[in-house]
């Protein structure tokens, strides 16, 4: 830079040309990061490119091996012309070379198949967000870009002018921005005066205060003193900031950008873990944190519905904290677990023992007499005539408690309560006379027994039937002017009220799950059924109702049992068992591929689940306008709510053809809480017959915006179910 | 009798006479546009079928005579299986040996001369010691390829014999194994060595000489054209026939020839002169009248080989059509063709069993039979009337009017057929099936014959299970035409295929590669937990930022395990807690992530999906798997 180079100049000259240098500097720099950052993008693409080379040639070097070793033999084929040895000859022209002969050897034609767009596979449905950005630009061949310019600019209007990569000058992600702070850093280092620096001082000055009004966090304040080490080092000056905000104003003014940029190097200091992360319990810096802060993690992200943490299919999930414990278990061990059990400690004799106890049951009813009862134990200690007097003496304060065996102590008081030896068996290095000391000693956080079910009170279990068939009948006055919308289920969440009226189960119209919080004995929970039977008749209340049996409501009809076997007598549980049938691909009699069965079907017999990704209508609006243009659509709605796209993930049943004579039937059915897809038999169907169903009963027609119309007739089920249970009263 | 089966020549060119139904002449274009039309409909269903017959003649598939609604096309008779006896095939084999090797000839060309018939002698009834017979020559013309240095074509004419050939033969009287008779060696007619060989001709020299010229003895060559001998006449009549034309084109077929005979004045047609039209004393005459004024010759021409090689004479089948008669012999301008039901046996021609066919049913033929091209919604209608009972796609004659129906229904099931009762015959509706199933049905190993393992030398592969009917004798109705009239209903359930099974080649859904036999069974492409979605998994819980490792970890470990297992009940859950603590116990342990692990079995608690009882068992069956993983480290 010549302004650097000149030794003195002039300072109002110099004053004009950093401003219009800066601003100049700042485009340059911008535009050599983005080049910097593309070639390094590139760079990504072509070793992911490489490595997944990598594994194709693998693969092939596994198929071509085990070609290898069986000698294949030709087949003749019959229909070939007399066999003519043809000899092939290649003459390179110079003498020194000699003439190359090898009979001709003519290779079958293999025949082509059909296109086929790449698909993951899929056995169960997979939740994706809306894109709010057109990911690529769909080709469809030159002349559908030719001659319709204007679908791919409406495609582009539906994301509201977003594709994916697009360089639009303005662009500018934290990552570039800390990139470019620290890049013009450099060159405003060299012409740095003591007004800079003088800046710089009191930016540090500032956060050495921010520092000290949170001093009762030790774990932040070595990062601090870095980050202010670091900034007294080089922070950037103004002038940068109030450059880059003339170059990016929708990026926010120069005092946001300042506080932005601080944020963001903060946050890149190595080691430093997000406030509410808590160290792992097994690693070296586990602390000693509360039950909530250990489980927080699990709680958050278990799935109850699926049972994984993070699930594809449920964005939302419960925490447990409302989640009420079924029934009472053995909370405290009887019998003391070894010679050296707390419970010598706190047992003054058998007769003073049991009273004693029966306190600690009460207890957990009522917290506020705890502390009550503990004063009666200490009492009984004191009072102690038996040996473990003797190793009372021994000080409790010598045991030296870890970061994670507190951590671990608290979690299980939660769940154990007052069983010591218990919690002491898990935690393993501690022996129950320490856990209970321990326990002494933290009684400031004491664990409550959980209390019986308030939200709804409890109802006489013989009446629940006869109940519920009354219920029924009251809903379906209520839903008799309703159409056949049909929506998604979202287990509800009220505490202390019942669900009536406000309850979104209710109002969408769906029957309470297990998964629901409110009570067991809630009046719009699904009963499931009591067959003994196959549950493939409109005699099962499950089937009439199009769910599949509950395996942890139906006990009877066998949903709940032979998990390892394929030999279940309840029909009504196959798209939850994934009870698929064995398809194969080919290509169609029809059209491009198609699927066929490997074994033969019974009439109404489940073949397969239509897998695929969850998508909002709305998205599926979107998706759709492509897919009508590439005449290929997967789409297949779900209920009011959802859409399955099979296009980018799906199972093999998508390959299914359309038919107006099919052989399959699609029936959308609540599974467990979730809509599903199943495509069973419409007729006994042979082996090797390729599979159709009718796509027009469930594809949306999105021109007409009819929305598809789901097969439950509530109104319809409702009333027979009701008199079902009336039924199952009596019998 | 040939020229009757000439107007029947040919497959249907139903547009090209179609017969318009309606009563007022339509314009040009409409007739255009209606043509068009019809082609659509119907000519890619009529080009596939004209294809398979061709194929069906060159390399038959089955035989319609095996057909039970075609047995009167079966000759034979089963009569014979009933006294059938197995050890009379030995005598006939020993009887057949016998006899081949009397026969030294391999196979040869037999002419048999009936006799020189001239009109313009008076019959020999007077003839004891008057000349009754012609000294024939037969020459074997062979013309070769032209060489570079050759002007015209090399012609080897090689003699093949002479006879006395009685003239003017009462038939009545003479017995017919005195017939003087030839044989030309099948060898004659493999390709020499010096020369590339054309076209093979037989050249007939007849040489009569006059009244007086009674000690002619047929030993004496005569080599020249015409000349005279002791003042005495000697006329000489020549005929050419082609046996193979340059195609290799078989054109003698087994039968009784007439040949007419030219005198030797003009000389043998060279073919370049060669016309349609006979010319006699510069007069045209119709083609047949020849044969009543001109000297003509006639023999009977057998191919015989032996009984057990019979393709040895002829080399190229001709087609076996109706459309053949019409190709007979050109060159030889003048030759006719008699049936000869007796002296034909089966050896070579499905020919002349046709012809034999057309014989035998010509006198039945007055039924008339109206084919209406249904097309374009049903609205337009023609009609082409027929009058035999040929199938119109691919010529076979049915003979039958139920045999008829029945093959067009089975045979080209790409259309529909209904047949309608008509006061002159029968109508039948053809119109285009829109259900029509192309599927293959058959052995697939027969469509796709890729390198499989089945032909792996090294040992007994596993081969695509494929059922063949062997015996399947169904009860039969009785036939009756009504079965071909138009069902009301039932009609889309009877286009279904009855055939199944596993007749087709299989793709692998991921890579699109064949499927092989061997992997029928397994369905690998259907796994709960496919790869993508495990290394998804993991990669979704690495994301969080706020979650410590230790966390990640169980919980992947966790997510594979239902992932793998499928769980879907609450009531699953103890079961699963155990069978994660038995797979997954020793990585736990050696990853020292048991603290997490208790904490993971105690949210499921908190969940209410496991019980404190399965929370204790687990973690009792972790330290025993943590402690047999460091006995096995200690050792």
């Amino acid at each position: 830079m010549e302004g650097a180079s000149t030794p003195v100049p002039l300072h109002s000259q110099k004053k004009t040309m950093t401003a219009y240098e800066l601003r100049r500097r700042v485009k340059s720099e911008y535009m050599r990061l983005r080049q910097l950052k593309r070639f390094r993008r590139a760079d990504e693409v072509k070793s992911m490119f490489n490595t997944n080379r990598q594994k194709i040639m693998e693969r092939t070097d596994i198929l071509n091996q085990e070609w290898k070793t069986r000698r294949i033999q030709p087949i003749i084929s019959v229909l070939t012309l007399p066999v003519v040895c043809v000899q092939c000859t290649v003459d390179s022209g110079f003498s020194e070379f000699s003439k190359q002969v090898i009979p001709l050897k003519t290779l079958n034609a293999v025949a082509s198949v059909p296109v086929m767009y790449s698909w993951s596979p899929l056995q169960q449905n997979f939740m994706v967000e809306d894109e709010t950005v057109l990911h690529n630009i769909p080709y469809m061949g030159d002349e559908i870009l030719d001659q319709d310019g204007t679908f791919i600019e409406e495609l582009i209007k539906n994301y509201d002018g977003k594709v994916h990569g697009d360089r639009e000058c303005g662009f500018i992600n934290d990552e570039i921005f800390v990139e470019l702070v620290s890049a013009l850093t450099q060159y405003s280092d060299n012409e740095d005066d003591d007004e800079e620096e003088e800046q710089d001082f009191k930016v540090d000055k500032m956060e050495l205060c921010d520092g000290k009004e949170h001093p009762e966090d030790p774990r932040k304040d070595p990062l601090i003193s870095r980050t202010n080490n670091d900034s007294t080092k080089k922070f950037p000056s103004d002038k940068i900031f109030e450059a880059i905000s003339s170059m990016f104003p929708d990026k926010g003014s120069t005092e946001e950008l300042k506080e932005k940029y601080k944020e963001l190097t903060e946050q890149q200091l190595p080691g430093a873990l997000p406030p509410e992360c808590t160290p792992n319990i097994d690693g070296p810096n586990a602390r000693s944190v509360q039950r909530e802060q250990s489980l927080h993690s699990f709680h958050t992200l278990f799935c109850r519905r699926c049972f994984k943490y993070d699930c594809f299919l449920h964005p939302f999930h419960a925490t447990p904290n409302t989640y009420k414990r079924k029934n009472m278990e053995n909370l405290v061990d009887s019998k003391p677990c070894g010679i050296d059990c707390y419970m010598y400690l706190v047992q003054v004799s058998s007769h003073v023992t049991q009273p004693s106890f029966s306190f600690i049951q009460f207890h957990f009813l009522n917290f506020h007499s705890f502390v009550l009862v503990f004063i009666m134990f200490a009492e009984g200690n004191s009072r102690c005539q038996t040996p473990v007097k003797m190793k009372l003496t021994c000080d409790p304060e010598a045991v030296d408690w870890s970061g994670a065996e507190a951590s671990l102590f608290r979690v299980l008081i939660g769940t154990y309560y007052d069983n010591y030896c218990a919690i002491a068996r898990l935690i393993g290095t501690k022996t129950c006379r320490q856990v209970y000391e321990f326990r002494v000693k933290e009684s400031s956080i004491i664990a409550r027994a959980p209390a019986e079910d308030e939200d709804t009170p409890p109802r006489k279990k013989k009446r629940k039937h006869r109940l519920w068939a009354t219920h029924c009948r009251k809903i379906q006055l209520k839903k008799d002017g309703s159409s056949n919308h049909v929506y998604n289920y979202q287990p509800c969440d009220h505490p202390r009220q019942p669900c009536d009226s406000s309850c979104p189960c209710v109002t969408a119209q769906n029957f309470c799950e297990k998964f629901c919080q409110c009570s067991s004995e809630c009046q719009n929970r699904f009963p499931g059924c009591r067959c003994k039977a196959q549950c493939n008749t409109k005699q099962c209340p499950c089937y009439l109702a199009v769910r599949e049996c509950d395996p942890d409501l139906c006990l009877t009809c066998g949903a709940a049992e032979h998990w390892d076997s394929k030999n279940v007598s309840c029909k009504n549980c196959s798209i939850q068992r994934g009870a698929k049938k064995h398809l194969l691909l080919a290509p169609s009699d029809v059209a491009g591929w198609g699927i066929f069965i490997k074994e033969p079907v019974q009439k109404n017999e489940f073949i397969s689940e239509y897998c695929g990704e969850i998508i909002s209508q709305d998205e599926a609006d979107r998706r759709g306008k492509v897919y009508d243009k590439y005449m290929c659509s997967f789409l297949f709605n779900l209920n009011n709510d959802f859409v399955v796209d099979a296009t980018r993930k799906g199972n093999k049943i998508r390959f299914a053809n359309h038919s107006v004579n099919p052989n399959c039937y699609a029936k959308v059915m609540m599974v467990n809480g979730d809509h599903r897809i199943g495509i069973f038999a419409k007729r006994a169907i042979q082996t090797g017959e390729e599979l159709f169903f009718d796509y027009r009963s469930v594809t949306r027609e999105r021109l007409h915006n009819t929305r598809f119309i789901l097969f439950i007739h509530i109104k319809h089920i409702m009333h027979d179910t009701g008199r079902l249970q009336s039924h199952i009263l009596i019998g | 009798m040939s020229g009757a089966s000439c107007k029947a020549n040919g497959a249907v060119y139903p547009a090209s006479s179609v017969m318009m139904n309606s009563v007022k002449k339509p314009k040009m274009e409409q007739i255009q546009a209606d043509h068009e039309l019809f082609l659509q409909a119907f000519e890619k269903p009529t080009q596939i079928y004209r294809f398979l017959r061709t194929r069906n003649l060159i390399a038959p598939i089955f035989l319609h005579r095996t057909l039970t609604f075609m047995s009167h096309r079966n000759t034979r008779t089963n009569a014979k299986r009933k006294t059938f006896k197995v050890d009379d095939m030995l005598q006939r084999v020993e009887k057949m040996k016998g006899d081949q090797e009397s026969q030294s000839l391999s196979s040869h060309l037999q002419l048999t001369f009936t006799g020189f018939f001239h009109k313009d002698e008076k019959p020999s009834q007077n003839s004891e010691n008057e000349q009754n017979s012609v000294s024939l020559e037969v020459l074997l013309v062979k013309v070769c390829h032209k060489k570079r240095k050759d002007v015209s074509c090399p012609i080897k004419q090689v003699p093949t014999g002479k006879k006395q050939v009685p003239l003017n033969p009462d038939s009545n009287q003479t017995k017919p194994g005195s017939y003087p008779s030839l044989l030309v060696s099948s060898n004659e007619f493999e390709p020499s060595n010096s020369h590339m060989v054309k076209s093979y001709s037989l050249l007939f020299r007849v040489s009569r000489t006059g009244r007086r010229d009674t000690n002619e003895t047929p030993s004496r060559k005569k080599r020249s054209s015409s000349h005279r001998e002791d003042g005495e006449t000697t006329e000489t009549y020549v005929a050419q026939m082609t046996v193979f034309d340059k195609n290799r084109r078989l054109q003698l077929l087994d039968g009784e020839y007439e040949v007419s005979m030219q005198g030797m004045e003009d000389n043998p047609v060279s073919k370049k002169r060669a016309t349609w039209e006979t010319i006699l004393d510069g007069k045209r005459l119709p083609p047949f009248e020849t044969f009543s004024q001109g000297p003509t010759l006639q023999f009977t021409l057998r191919w015989t080989g032996d009984a057990s090689d019979k393709s040895t004479a002829p080399v190229a089948k001709p087609l076996a059509t109706r459309n053949s008669d019409s190709s007979s012999p050109m060159e030889t301008r003048t030759s006719t063709l008699r049936a000869a039901p007796v002296a034909v046996k089966d050896s070579v021609s499905t020919d002349v069993q046709m012809r034999r066919e057309q014989v035998l049913c010509e006198p039945r033929q007055k039924l008339r039979i109206f084919y209406q091209f249904l097309y374009n919604n049903n609205t337009r209608q023609q009609t082409e009337a027929r009058d035999d009972l040929h199938c119109p796609w691919c010529t076979l004659n049915c003979r039958k009017l139920y045999s008829l129906l029945k093959h067009l229904k089975l045979s080209h099931s790409r259309f529909i057929f209904n047949y309608v009762p008509h006061p002159k015959g029968a109508r039948i509706d053809v119109s285009i099936n829109e259900c029509y199933d192309g599927s293959y049905v058959g052995n697939p190993q027969d469509i796709h014959s890729q390198p499989g393992f089945a032909f792996s030398r090294n040992g007994p592969v596993k081969r695509t299970a494929v059922t063949h009917i062997l015996v399947c004798r169904p009860k039969r109705t009785k036939p009756s035409l009504s079965e071909f009239l138009e069902s009301e209903d039932g009609e889309l359930e009877q286009q279904r295929t009855y055939v199944s099974g596993h007749n087709r080649l299989y793709f692998h859904s991921d890579s699109c590669m064949p499927l092989r036999p061997q992997e029928m069974d397994i369905d690998s492409e259907d796994e709960r937990d496919p790869e993508w979605l495990r290394e998804k998994t993991a990669t979704q819980l690495e994301e969080f930022t706020d979650v410590n490792e230790g966390e990640k970890e169980v919980m992947k470990l966790w997510n594979l395990h239902v992932m793998k297992h499928g769980f879907i009940a609450d009531n699953q859950m103890n079961q699963a807690s155990m069978l994660f603590v038995e797979n997954c116990g020793a990585y736990i342990a050696r990853r020292n992530l048991c603290r997490n692990f208790l904490l993971h079995l105690v949210s499921m608690h908190d969940f209410n999906l496991v019980s404190v009882a399965t929370i204790d068992r687990a973690m009792v069956r972790l330290r025993q798997i943590q402690e047999e993983g460091n006995a096995i480290e200690k050792r």
